[in-house]
């Protein structure tokens, strides 16, 4: 019984030992690869992570081992802590958290701690009212808050400074409310504001359309504005910001950077392979059944869009007054 | 015996005040009103503060010497073996993002059963402590695809 | 109600491979459950890559499977060695664990194992005809509504520590303190973290329950650990007595709507549906003496109630897209995936989905029992183990289950911690529960606190929101004076009852 195990263990060393030596030199990926999701199971980062992870392994982009880890904790911190310790193998999910949580004073890591790989993604972030509320339009809301900003209640997730807290206030701002005089109700996730929403406890819930999308298309809930440039194709009756004559666009990206000092090929590398999955049949179709929107964007492209965001959002945050 | 009858509602009392320390170095809230991160932990520090002292007095009503276990728990001996599998577990605990999973419990598990289990049983304490180190690695890495150090 | 839809889910329910799905979940559910730290959600989790290649109805027979499946497994450890792996299955320590030492181990897995069958079973009848309804009935569930459910949660296990009341309120608010650790939501402030970015989410509070159960029973059992060789303990029969299941009937029968309704409302459903249903039981039995003795009903009354909780928090999932827990989050974002868009338009759009899930679910509480029972004989082989090996086992599990939760070894400080916590508690005689229902519900109940003093104008008007918060307070009332009012009662019986929990 033992003897076919005895002869092949030397076998193996030497396969082993050549795929080793063949991998070496200059190609890059040389041992098992890592995209972390700074969240647990379940959520935005998590869904993106695993959705990037099937598109990669399933049309075999990427050869190499590849995994998703989840590190939760911190809005990120904990996995991007994680990360700037680590070699060009390992990548994460990023979003603008990664900027707020920086420019709220909550974080030490900042974007330029990191080097920025791709952008992939992105919600846009709409207003919604409980249909019973009987609100006609985005118009009416802005009325009633620029007579008594404390009359309506609203409800956002994950946080205070997250996207939604910081689109929300900037479309106040441009409609001149003061953002400050906004009653806001935190809830862990968009599904918990939901249930408020439908419950009659809020009044206008903020959030991303995937969240919103189900109990729109089931006659609950009204949408009125989104912040997206155009009419999205899959919610041709929602009107945008813009269109309202709110100067406001306002993307809820989401991307995946690697650890700092990564060298130029490394960087082409992962180029290539995010471009090709971007394109992908697998990727589309992801996209599309989760309500996201293909927002791709390559590393150098990245890196000018992480600065601008950033000045922009350190703008927002300034003047509404969240500045530590 | 005393000093482990009255460490809890001490160590409550101590707790209560740092918390309260604690409660009053908090930074203000950004928005809304800025105290409203301090009302529900005061609330509960007078709470915890109240009712350790509430036990406290009723600690005089208390027989302490029908404790069976407090009378084991305050014995030198018992003290020891706790607290030496204590002092494993801290050792654990700093060695195990070093050393990586499989060594340090194969050092920490192996210690354990050293310990409690006695040098006469080697061959034994020596075939679980391997078996399970590598079992739960295995499982974990994967099967369930966790990534342990 | 058209009924060739529901043979048709019967009959795809049955198909070799659904079944096969079914039974692997069941098994790694009950696994999951079995392991201190791994839950249904990390089960889940690990099989997502799985499922893409899967039919979608095999992929939600398969997820369920393993959700429900972890909360039978869930007991058993709970029953066997006195250390749940989660909130839901500290209930079944209380009567479970004592029937253990009373050498009925094998008695206590089977009929916790019948129980939670009934409990599911009943659920699956809820959710066939109340599901839409009493979704939409839980939306009434508001911040107000739920700061006065979790004082009344709170209250009831207070109460449980009768004849103890000042320690329950002690360690309730030491529970309390411990769930104020982390980002204050409403506001954003970080709270007593001392800059550790692991703590900005808080504490999490299976690390505790590892802590206090798991670490401080090891360190409990080894005060004579040199001495007493443990004699041959007397595992007992593997099947419960006539007389035990004639004691159980009721308590089981009372307790699954309990669960299913408290599993319906998103939050910490199967925490505090089994302690609430634990602390009716007790309220209402007249054996109270016999409680935390290994009173069989103090058993199955928990049991079945968490899992009828399960059953009953995939209802605001599937019809509302809003998952009330880790588990059902994890389903949702996976189900999402592979095509099936959860919704108040699933039971309109594929009812055939819905119904051959529920036909699933209802053979796999069948093969769940079959399996749970299945092993009774293998797992009392646990007891047989020496103590000197197996609580060393113990702890390296509780340590890896811990690591699992956060992926670092902060939580290996607040493991120990806790553990010499749990053996101070335990041999002082402190109540454990109050402190581990308000560590789970603590921080839910201020952030919805501070919601409702947005909403309403003082904590009166918030006492009175509704016809609701009127309700719950006067459930509070009568389970804090309750056990006074019996205690008047009984002056005549001698006084105290000290309570082990």
């Amino acid at each position: 019984m033992w003897k076919p195990v005895l002869i092949s263990l030397p076998i193996l060393l030497l396969v082993a030992c050549n795929s080793s030596a063949s991998s070496e030199g200059t190609e890059f990926p040389t041992e098992r690869m890592e995209l972390i999701a700074p969240a647990s199971p379940g959520g935005g980062w998590d869904m993106t992570a695993r959705s990037v992870h099937r598109a990669m392994t399933s049309d075999d982009i990427i050869t190499q081992d590849f995994n998703v880890e989840n590190m939760p904790g911190g809005g990120g911190e904990v996995g991007w802590q994680y990360l700037q310790r680590q070699d060009a193998h390992s990548t994460s999910v990023n979003s603008s958290l990664l900027l707020t949580n920086n420019l709220l004073g909550q974080s030490d890591l900042s974007y330029e701690d990191f080097t920025p790989i791709v952008m992939l993604l992105t919600e846009w972030i709409a207003w919604a009212t409980a249909t019973n509320a009987d609100v006609q339009d985005a118009d009416e809301l802005i009325t009633q808050l620029q007579d008594d900003p404390e009359s309506l209640i609203f409800g956002l997730s994950p946080a205070l400074g997250s996207g939604y807290h910081l689109s929300m206030s900037q479309i106040a701002m441009l409609s001149g409310v003061e953002p400050r005089d906004l009653q806001v109700l935190v809830y862990d996730s968009g599904g918990e504001a939901m249930n408020a929403l439908l419950g009659g406890h809020i009044d206008i819930l903020v959030n991303s359309m995937s969240v919103l999308s189900s109990q729109y298309e089931a006659g609950e809930i009204d949408i009125h504005a989104v912040t997206s440039p155009e009419r999205l194709e899959m919610f041709p009756d929602v009107p945008t910001w813009q269109e309202l004559g709110v100067d406001i666009e306002f993307p809820h990206w989401r991307g995946v950077m690697g650890p700092p000092d990564m060298s130029e090929e490394e960087i082409a590398q992962y180029d290539e392979w995010f471009g090709e999955m971007a394109e992908s049949e697998q990727w589309q179709r992801d996209l599309e059944s989760n309500m996201f929107f293909d927002f791709y964007m390559d590393s150098a492209e990245t890196k000018d869009f992480l600065e601008e965001q950033n000045e922009l959002f350190n703008d927002i945050i300034e003047s509404v007054g969240l500045m530590p | 015996m005393y000093i482990i009858r009255l460490s809890l509602p001490v160590l409550f009392i101590v707790a209560s005040l740092i918390y309260a320390i604690m409660i009053f170095q908090l930074q203000p809230a950004m928005l809304g009103e800025p105290n409203a991160p301090r009302y529900f932990p005061l609330i509960i520090c007078t709470g915890i503060l109240i009712f350790s002292i509430v036990d406290l007095i009723n600690m005089r009503k208390e027989n302490i010497r029908q404790n069976e276990d407090l009378e084991m728990l305050s014995r030198k001996s018992t003290l020891k073996v706790v607290g030496i599998v204590l002092g494993f577990c801290l050792v654990y605990t700093l060695i195990f993002e070093h050393l990586g999973f499989l060594i340090s419990t194969i050092l920490f598990l192996g210690a354990l059963l050293f310990y409690l289990n006695g040098l006469k049983h080697w061959i034994l304490n020596l075939s679980v402590t391997i078996i399970t180190a590598f079992t739960t690695w295995y499982t974990f890495s994967f099967l369930l695809e966790i990534s342990l150090p | 109600m058209d009924f060739s839809i529901i043979i048709d889910g019967l009959y795809t329910a049955l198909q070799p491979i659904n079944l096969m799905w079914l039974v692997i979940g069941a098994i790694l559910g009950t696994i999951v459950g079995i392991l201190p730290g791994l839950g249904p959600a990390t089960g889940i989790a690990v099989l997502i890559p799985l499922t893409f290649g899967m039919e979608p109805i095999s992929a939600l027979i398969l997820m369920a499977a393993i959700y429900y499946g972890a909360l039978f497994g869930g007991s058993r450890s709970s029953i066997l060695i006195n250390t749940p792996g989660d909130g839901s299955s500290i209930a079944a320590t209380f009567d479970g664990y004592p029937m253990t030492k009373k050498g009925q181990a094998g008695q206590a897995m089977s009929i916790a194992a019948i129980a939670s069958l009934i409990g599911g079973v009943m659920a699956i009848f809820g959710f066939i005809f109340l599901a839409i309804p009493l979704a939409q009935f839980a939306l009434n569930f508001g911040p107000a509504e739920y700061v006065m459910l979790f004082i009344f949660a709170l209250s009831a296990v207070v109460a449980l520590s009768m004849g103890n009341i000042a320690k329950g309120f002690l360690t309730m608010f030491i529970g309390l303190g411990i769930s104020t650790i982390g980002v204050d939501l409403q506001s954003g402030v970080h709270r007593f973290t001392l800059d550790v970015p692991h703590l900005t989410d808080g504490i999490d509070f299976i690390v505790i329950i590892i802590g206090i159960y798991a670490l401080g029973e090891v360190l409990y059992n080894m005060f004579n650990i040199n001495k007493a060789k443990k004699p041959d303990q007397n595992i007992g029969s593997k099947w419960f007595t006539k007389e035990q299941w004639k004691k159980s009937l009721a308590p089981i029968l009372r307790s699954g709507p309990i669960g299913f309704f408290l599993g319906i409302l998103p939050g910490s459903g199967g925490t505090i549906s089994s302690l609430l249903a634990y602390s009716t039981q007790k309220q209402i039995a007249k054996n109270k003496e016999e409680y935390g003795k290994g009173a069989v009903e103090g058993l199955v009354a928990p049991e079945s109630a968490n899992s009828s909780a399960a059953v009953g928090s995939m209802i605001p999932m599937l019809t509302m897209a809003i998952p009330g827990s880790g588990a059902t989050a994890v389903m949702l974002g996976a189900l999402i995936m592979i095509g099936i868009q959860p919704g108040p338009l699933l039971f309109e759009n594929s009812p055939d989905l819905v119904w051959t899930l529920i036909n699933s679910m209802f053979i796999g509480n069948i093969i769940l029992v079959i399996i749970n029972i299945a092993m009774v004989g293998m797992l009392v082989k646990v007891l047989h183990t020496p103590p000197k090996v197996l609580y060393p086992l113990v702890l390296v599990l509780s340590f890896l289950g811990a690591y699992t939760l956060g992926y670092s070894t902060v939580d290996f400080y607040i493991l120990i911690l806790a553990g010499v916590l749990g053996l101070l508690l335990r041999v002082l005689n402190y109540p454990v529960v109050p402190l581990i229902l308000a560590l789970i519900v603590g921080n839910d109940m201020e952030q919805n606190f501070m919601r409702a003093t947005v909403i309403y104008d003082g904590p009166v008007s918030i006492l009175f929101a509704s016809p609701i918060t009127i309700g719950l307070a006067l459930l509070t009332i009568l389970s804090l004076s309750y056990p006074l009012i019996i205690k008047l009662l009984g002056r005549r019986k001698k006084k105290d009852h000290p309570m082990t929990m």
